[in-house]
């Protein structure tokens, strides 16, 4: 009897500090530590949610213009709302996680999911970002915020260190077989090709990040893939349209560094891509190979950072090919 | 529900899976230590032949100290210790070196000071060795102070693990209330301090004056409240099975004397050096020089237990020096009440100062941090304080001084229920809202 009282307290305590934590604490919690939610009362009552990772705007201070790509289709469709999750380093599970979250009556109607192609590769699957990313996806998740506070605190998350990310992400390059003839067999033997010439080549250390970036073969077991499987689950579910957008990449400068090798995969993984998932019932719009180098911002790493004329011209494809289909 | 003759044996095979589940590979090497002593203990009771029952204990301590060597130290003594010294070979000029790559076995310096502690009372015929393996395995590796203490002694531990206990609510309430607290200190005070605490000592360069002294004293409210909260988690979690863990700490830093502190601070592990080291070195009945040798060889070794490097025996060494300073200069027998101040002063500011060196990476940046405390300059480091934490690192201070060890658990005795409620209220409120959240392993784990 003693206990079943205590048990009695306990389950009325819990609800009650969940209500105060969320009267009182949790709003600045993730203002502090896990903004991205608080978008999601942003573009609940919009008509179009554009899903992205720093591709969207230019990430640099100093560049000239920082009009993102999201607002620059919204101006070529005045008649359409639209917002965005900006979310730098995120990527399609992040997105689906807080697109779960929109509630079901919200406006909404279409999705845009970008697609970066590195998103599918062992560099940025095990980027060391993903550890304060999925710190923060556990705030995201659809239960009591005291709960999901407390979950944070237990490191209720993959908390992989850096170290071990990179030893991850060492062994899928050496392990991973390419199926390329001309080229060495996995990443890292391709990369130590002594053709590329000199280390301290700055040249040679673009091409080095060129492969390691975009040297795979996609394939169904691709984790990504997943989960821009379940994102297509839940804009069918929420009967939401969604629009998967393959970004630029920099092919002028892949083939330029490393060749034709290289820029045959990023096209074939792209065009799998496309057909995948307009296989399993989404619109897909593949400007893979739109813009000249000249567009990319960084010019030291390989990114989807675009200056104001790439922007202008990918939200212009873009809006294009709605037009069109 | 399990009948009491097997609960023992869930109890076991809680222990290797809790072990286990960490690395299962490791298993192997509780297992080495658990049937090495088994057998030399069974050996030593039965043999009358001194020099054959000194092998057998030569043999076990070999074992247990040679494995701990090997995992914890080798690196550290091929590299910082032997490296120094060079060798020829083949005619060639060579230095030690040694990189092998393992982790450490988490909680490998427990189980084994354990296990050596059983072996040694058998050798002196202080206790009757356990004649069931699987049993004397339990001793060893039972799951709540298996990782990180309190180290605890065969005659205190081993009846209690195998005596009929029947369900009893106040081994629940006891063990959950200390449990509670643990976490509070744990995951409240020392994980909020932590990123405050590492900002200050990978930055001291950049840090004030006021933020190096700011630095040293939280790094020492860190570790305690750190390593505490563990021993009371474990305490209360073998509470609950009705198993009473011996206490680890008793207000530390209320000591007032070094010597008091050892008494106050990481119990177990002070009363097996006294017991198992100082002791048989002649304790203090030698002649003044001995003493200040076998004090001094008992606080480095128990620095050198915390982990492989100069740092830990630096640590011990300040401790050693201090101890004996007192004790010569008889500052620590004072006992007017006009002292007391002056004694806790000095003792903390030792303490403390010890403290700097524990947590630094190498004696070159401690020895930078305590010049940084001795000259006024200004920082560049913006430390992220709150008045929650100032507020937890407060709380967590005058409780320890008012309720220490179990006597939170009298204290909320004393009180009606719903003033009980409350403060499990906001225990459990601050430990799921306000909780660090930066991954900060428990520190003595690492040991």
């Amino acid at each position: 009897m003693k206990i079943a009282t205590r048990i009695l307290v306990l389950a009325m305590l819990l609800p009650a500090l969940n209500w105060l934590y969320v009267h009182t604490s949790y709003k600045s919690y993730l203002f502090e530590e896990a903004d991205q939610l608080l978008q999601v009362e942003k573009v609940a009552n919009c008509d179009v949610v554009y899903t992205s990772a720093s591709s969207n705007f230019s990430p640099d201070p100093w560049h000239e213009s920082h009009k993102k790509i999201s607002e620059f289709i919204g101006e070529s469709n005045p008649e359409l709302l639209i917002e965005a999750f900006n979310i730098p380093a995120s990527h399609a599970r992040i997105h689906t996680i807080l697109l779960r979250r929109i509630p079901p009556s919200s406006s909404i109607r279409t999705v845009i999911a970008t697609v970066n192609l590195r998103s599918f590769g062992a560099d940025w699957q095990n980027s060391i970002l993903e550890t304060p990313l999925n710190k923060k996806n556990v705030m995201y998740a659809d239960r009591p915020p005291l709960l999901n506070r407390f979950l944070v605190s237990l490191n209720f998350y993959d908390n992989k260190s850096d170290l071990e990310r990179e030893n991850i992400k060492l062994d899928l390059w050496a392990q991973t077989t390419l199926p390329l003839e001309r080229v060495k067999s996995n990443v890292i033997d391709w990369c130590a090709e002594e053709k590329w010439g000199d280390w301290t080549n700055p040249k040679r250390q673009l091409a080095d990040q060129f492969i390691k970036q975009y040297a795979f073969v996609l394939d169904e077991s691709n984790a990504t893939v997943h989960e821009f499987d379940a994102m297509i689950e839940i804009c069918k579910e929420r009967n939401w349209k969604l629009i998967m957008h393959i970004l630029p990449e920099n092919i002028e400068k892949a083939d330029s560094l490393v060749g034709s090798d290289l820029t045959d995969l990023m096209v074939q993984n792209a065009t799998w891509l496309e057909r995948r998932f307009i296989g399993k019932g989404a619109t897909v719009i593949n400007n893979v190979d739109l813009l000249p180098s000249s567009c990319f911002t960084d010019k030291d790493f390989p990114t989807e950072h675009y200056n104001e004329v790439g922007r202008r011209s990918i939200a212009s494809s873009f809006s294009n090919k709605l037009k069109t289909d | 529900m399990l009948p009491h003759r097997y609960r023992w044996l869930l109890l076991l095979l809680a222990s290797y899976f809790f072990y286990g589940f960490w690395k299962v590979e490791y298993l192997s090497l509780i297992v080495f230590s658990t049937v090495v002593d088994f057998y030399v203990a069974r050996y030593l009771n039965q043999s009358d032949v001194q020099a054959r029952r000194r092998l057998a204990l030569s043999f076990s301590l070999f074992s247990n100290l040679g494995l701990l060597f090997f995992f914890k130290y080798s690196n550290w003594f091929m590299n910082d210790v032997l490296h120094p010294i060079s060798f020829i070979s083949d005619g060639n000029l060579h230095f030690w070196n040694s990189n092998w790559n393992f982790l450490l076995p988490v909680g490998i310096s427990f189980y084994t000071f354990q296990t050596i502690s059983y072996t040694i009372d058998v050798y002196y015929r202080r206790i009757t060795p356990e004649t069931n393996p699987f049993k004397f395995a339990l001793f060893v590796s039972f799951f709540p102070q298996l990782v990180a203490g309190p180290i605890e002694r065969f005659s205190h531990l081993n009846h209690q693990l195998f005596k009929r206990v029947d369900f009893d609510y106040a081994n629940i309430q006891n063990g959950a209330r200390l449990m509670l607290y643990g976490l509070f200190i744990k995951m409240c005070v020392a994980d909020n301090i932590a990123p405050i605490v590492d900002q200050i000592f990978d930055s001291q360069d950049e840090a004030s004056t006021q933020q190096l002294w700011a630095g040293m004293g939280l790094f020492g409210i860190q570790i305690y409240s750190d390593f505490h909260g563990y021993s009371l988690i474990a305490i209360g979690a073998a509470r609950m099975l009705g198993i009473k863990l011996m206490d680890n700490f008793n207000a530390p830093y209320a000591s007032l004397s070094i010597r008091e502190f050892w008494t106050r601070w990481h119990i177990s592990l002070s009363s097996w050096f006294r017991d198992y080291l100082f002791i048989p070195l002649g304790g203090s009945r030698v002649n003044w020089l001995r003493f200040g040798v076998n004090i001094l060889i008992v606080f480095i070794l128990s620095g050198l237990w915390h982990g492989a490097n100069w740092t830990f025996i630096m640590w011990g060494a300040i401790h050693g020096f201090y101890y004996l300073i007192e004790r010569w200069t008889g500052f620590s027998s004072m006992k007017s009440n006009a002292m007391k101040p002056i004694q806790w002063i000095t003792t903390m500011l030792v303490v403390f100062i010890a403290w700097v060196f524990f947590r630094s990476p190498d004696i070159a940046s401690g020895l930078d941090y305590i010049s940084g405390l001795l000259y006024f300059h200004k920082g560049s480091l913006l430390l992220d304080w709150n008045v929650l934490l100032i507020s937890f690192i407060g709380l967590f201070m005058l409780s320890d001084l008012a309720f220490s060890n179990g006597k939170i658990s009298d204290w909320l005795d004393s009180k009606s229920f719903v003033s009980r409620w409350i403060v499990y209220a906001l225990m459990i409120y601050s430990i799921m809202a306000f909780s660090g959240t930066v991954n900060h392993p428990f520190i003595y784990f690492q040991f």
